[in-house]
Order: structure tokens, then sequence, then C-alpha cells
């Protein structure tokens, strides 16, 4: 009876902050995991059918950009699962990590390669990765150099162009100027499109939200809230916010 | 184990990439470029030749080399060591945007400084035609000894690594024991001939994993004469064991270590 397949189930998640900070030797090793303990997300079970494409909202400290992060496997869950049934994942937030000191060209083929591809596949994509981005030959500067603008493109440039199965988003809807906005936004509308590709967006906005997504997950203090339509869902979410504020 | 053969399979372009872009970068920023793999050693070694050679009037058969060979293993390791503990931290960037099996950061770290070490063993050879030094079968110890000293190192630095995480003033622990390792490691003297008490020699030489490994490089390679092996075998095991357990520390708490990073 199983209709769809199913890409991401989270399973009674829970994401903790132990206060770990980092401690100095005088001040002991004893202090260690001794602190306060923050739960970011406590219990959270869903499942994204592929193809999907979910929309998470809720306030500042709701545990969004935690989850996404516990999902993308670079949290460890406290408790609970997350099963990607192995697809591809990749986390596209504002840069995916690119090494400031190596030239842009450089950090394309290294953030290909830690999103699992060969070099033969980067090779192929390359070119379309620096025209989209329109660094033109800023590409073959080190990325230290670059402005704030011209280093989301390049980020936002590079995952989006190498695809993965299930592409997880946060916030980045705006990237650069104007005109990149809108070609970044068609072009984020274009993959959200494939009906192969499962993806999750985590939004303050209710128009990209509505726009964008078939079903939301509203997170509270980590915890589902309700869940369901987007334009019902965000609907409610407004009103709440506005009432809280 | 498994799992660290397969994550090592999947990132070796990754970590191939990595590591020419970081010899890349390191050069290109600087003036002199490339020469400084061979300058910088050859400066210390000019240096500890002065401090040794004349002002303790040291009497080793051809000294410079056997200050070179010193110098190439030890900046190998204080290089590697150093960079170790801030190095999760130094790649936030990436450690927070995207899962990556944190040993690989030491790896590609591994290869840079593997790389001026090899350059630096070939300025050793260049010496030793300079010098005609006899060569004899014992060089072919070169590489077992190299290999151990490699895993020790590597051993020594997963954990450091893991501890460099959630310890911030650890750097200023790790630079005083390193400072003190090199005096007792016989970069510039010859501990066998130097230290008369037996005792001390014994703890200099063998407790001592990388005046061991000097110790019997220089042996194979200037002195004609074969290794003095059984601690350099105790200190392969040891460098085995110390990465099985940093690997295994760090796959448990790699999760972790991001949320420690704020």
């Amino acid at each position: 009876m199983k209709k769809q397949e199913i890409a991401i189930s989270v399973n009674d998640l829970h994401v903790y902050y132990r206060d770990m900070k980092r401690f100095s030797l005088k001040k002991g090793f004893k202090d260690k995991g001794s602190g306060k303990i923050f739960k970011a997300v406590k219990g959270v079970t869903f499942e994204v059918p592929k193809g999907q494409i979910l929309g998470i909202c809720g306030k500042n400290g709701s545990g969004k950009s935690t989850l996404l992060r516990a999902i993308s496997g670079i949290f460890s869950p406290d408790k609970g699962s997350i099963n990607l049934h192995g697809n591809t994942i990749s986390l596209l937030s504002i840069g995916v990590g690119f090494q400031k000191r190596l030239t842009g060209y450089e950090n394309i083929y290294l953030s290909g390669m830690l999103l699992g591809y060969n070099k033969e596949q980067i090779d192929e994509k390359v070119d379309e990765i620096i025209e989209f981005s329109e660094l033109g030959d800023f590409i073959y500067r080190p990325v230290r150099s670059y402005s704030s603008g011209m280093y989301s493109k390049l980020a936002f440039s590079i995952t989006a162009i190498l695809e993965t199965d299930i592409m997880l988003i946060d916030e980045v809807l705006s990237v650069g100027d104007i005109h990149f906005k809108e070609k970044s936004y068609n072009k984020m509308k274009e993959l959200i499109s494939d009906s192969n590709r499962t993806v999750v967006i985590v939004s303050h906005s209710t128009n990209t939200i509505v726009d964008l997504c078939d079903k939301v997950i509203w997170l509270h203090d980590g915890l589902i809230k309700d869940q369901g339509d987007p334009a019902k869902i965000m609907a409610k979410y407004e009103e709440f916010m506005r009432e809280n504020a | 184990m498994k799992r660290f053969i397969n994550d090592i399979k999947k990132y070796k372009n990754y970590i191939l990439y990595a590591t020419k872009a970081e010899l890349k970068n390191e050069v290109i920023n600087s003036y002199l470029g490339w020469l400084w793999m061979i300058l910088e050693p050859l400066a210390f070694m000019l240096i500890y030749m002065f401090v040794a050679g004349i002002i303790f009037k040291s009497k080793v058969e051809y000294f410079p080399i056997f200050v070179f060979i010193g110098l190439t293993i030890w900046n190998f390791f204080n290089k590697m060591v150093t960079a170790s503990v801030k190095l999760i931290s130094t790649n936030k960037d990436t450690v927070t945007k995207v899962y990556l099996p944190k040993f690989v950061l030491l790896l590609v770290k591994m290869g840079v400084n593997l790389f001026k070490m090899f350059v630096s063993f070939i300025l050793v050879a260049i010496f030793m035609v300079i010098y005609k030094v006899p060569i004899t079968w014992n060089i072919l110890w070169f590489l077992p000894i190299l290999i151990t000293a490699i895993i020790f190192t590597f051993g020594v630095c997963t954990i450091v690594m893991h501890l460099g995480v959630f310890a911030e003033d650890l750097i200023n622990v790790v630079n005083i024991g390193l400072k003190m390792v090199f005096y007792f490691t016989g970069v510039f003297y010859d501990i066998n001939t130097r230290i008369h008490n037996p005792v001390y020699r014994t703890v200099l030489l063998d407790l001592n994993p990388l005046a061991n490994f000097i110790y019997n490089l220089r042996n194979v390679l200037i002195y004609s004469s074969s290794p003095v092996g059984l601690w350099t075998v105790i200190w392969f095991f040891i460098g085995v064991l110390l990465t099985a357990l940093g690997i295994r520390t760090i796959y448990k708490y790699e999760n972790t270590y991001v949320k420690v990073m704020k």
C-alpha cells in the first residue's frame, strides 16, 4: 500500500546543544559536559516523499536551521534517526565551505568533490557554473577578494548546477542584486520543479513558501506546531507571529 | 576500520586536489615561491651547524647531512602537530557547511607536509652525493623507518586534533611540549656520543620516538650501519594503535565538533 517512494524519513529527532563551550585547560577537564543542555529540536517526526517540496517555517531559534543541518549530516542526532534512503544531499546555504585563500575556480572543484562528484563530472559542469555565477575573470582570483555578493553567487551556482537528489535550502533566495536574485529564483524554481528532486526549504517569507512548496511544517520551540497546506498554515503562522510579537 | 577505508576511497579525489591546491596557494603568495621549500630547511641547517659546530665544537661526520636529516623529520612532525591543534577551527567554513569525515582534513595537511618532506629528502640525497657518502644496502631500511615515523605522526595528530576542538589553550601546551621534545631529540647533536649515562641515553634514544627515528635514519643513510630496530618496531605498533584510537574517537565525536564551535 506504499503510494510513493520516501526520500527523507525523520523519526523522533532530538538535537541538543550541550553547554560544551570550548573550555580552557586552566578551568580543567572536569567542566566538560557539566553544563546545561539546550534542546534545539525535541522530538520531530516527518517523512518527505520523493519529489516533494517541503517548506519549514518558524520564528528565530525555533530549530529550523538545526533541523536542516541534522538532515544534511553535519550534526548528529542525540536521539531518534534520520534516513535518507541512499539519496545524495546538499545543503545550499551561503558559502558551501570555501577555502578563502584559494581561487573560485579551485573552490568549485573542492566543493564539488565534497558533494561527492569526481573530477570528470565537475569538468563537464565547470563552465556552466562559471557562466551562471557571472563572476568572469574573478573566478581565477582568491575567494577572499570577493565581495559578499560575489561570494554568495558562486556558492549558489555551485550547488544549483551540481545537482543532488535532495536539496536543502536555508534562506538563499536573497542572493546578490535584483538581477541575480530573479535569475537565481527562477533557477531555483526550475530545479525544484524537477519531479525527481526532493527539496526542503527553510524560510520566513510567506510568499516563497506559498509559491514554491507543496507542504509546510511549522516548527515552534523545537516541535512541530502544525503542518499541511502552505496557504493555510502560513496564514495561521502570520497571525500567530503578529499576536505574539 | 572498514568505514575508514571506504571514506578514504570516497574522498581520495578531494584529498589529492585539496593538497595540490594548498601547496600551490602557499607558494603563490610569496615572492620566492617554491624556493622556500628548499631555502627554509637550508637556513635552519646553517643556524644549527653554527650553534653545534662552532659554539659546542661538535665533531660529527657529515655534519650538515646529519643535521638535515634530523631537521627534515622534526619539521614534519612539528608542523603536523602544530597544525592539528587548530585544524577544525581553521576549516570552520567547510566543517559547518558540509559533512566530511574530519580526518580527511588531517590527510590533506599530511599530503602538504609529506610533499615538503619529500623535497627535503631530495636535498639530503644531493648532499650525500656531494659529500661522497658511501652507500650500502642498509639504505633499504630508509622506507620502513620513514613509514613508521609517518604513521606515528598521524596517530598523534588524530588525537591532538580531537582534543584541540574542545580545549582552547591546548596550543600553548603543545608548543611547550614540542620545544622540549625538540631539544631532547638530538636534531643538532648526537645523543649516542654526547650522553654518557646509559639510562638517560636509553630514555632519550628509545623512549623518544622521534630521536629513535632520526637516529636510525642517520645510521642507515649516512653511517652505513643497520638500524637498532627493536624500539622502532614498538613505536610502529604504538603508532598504529594511536591511529586506530584517534580515528575511532573522531568518528564518535566528529558530529559534535560543530556544536562546540560557535
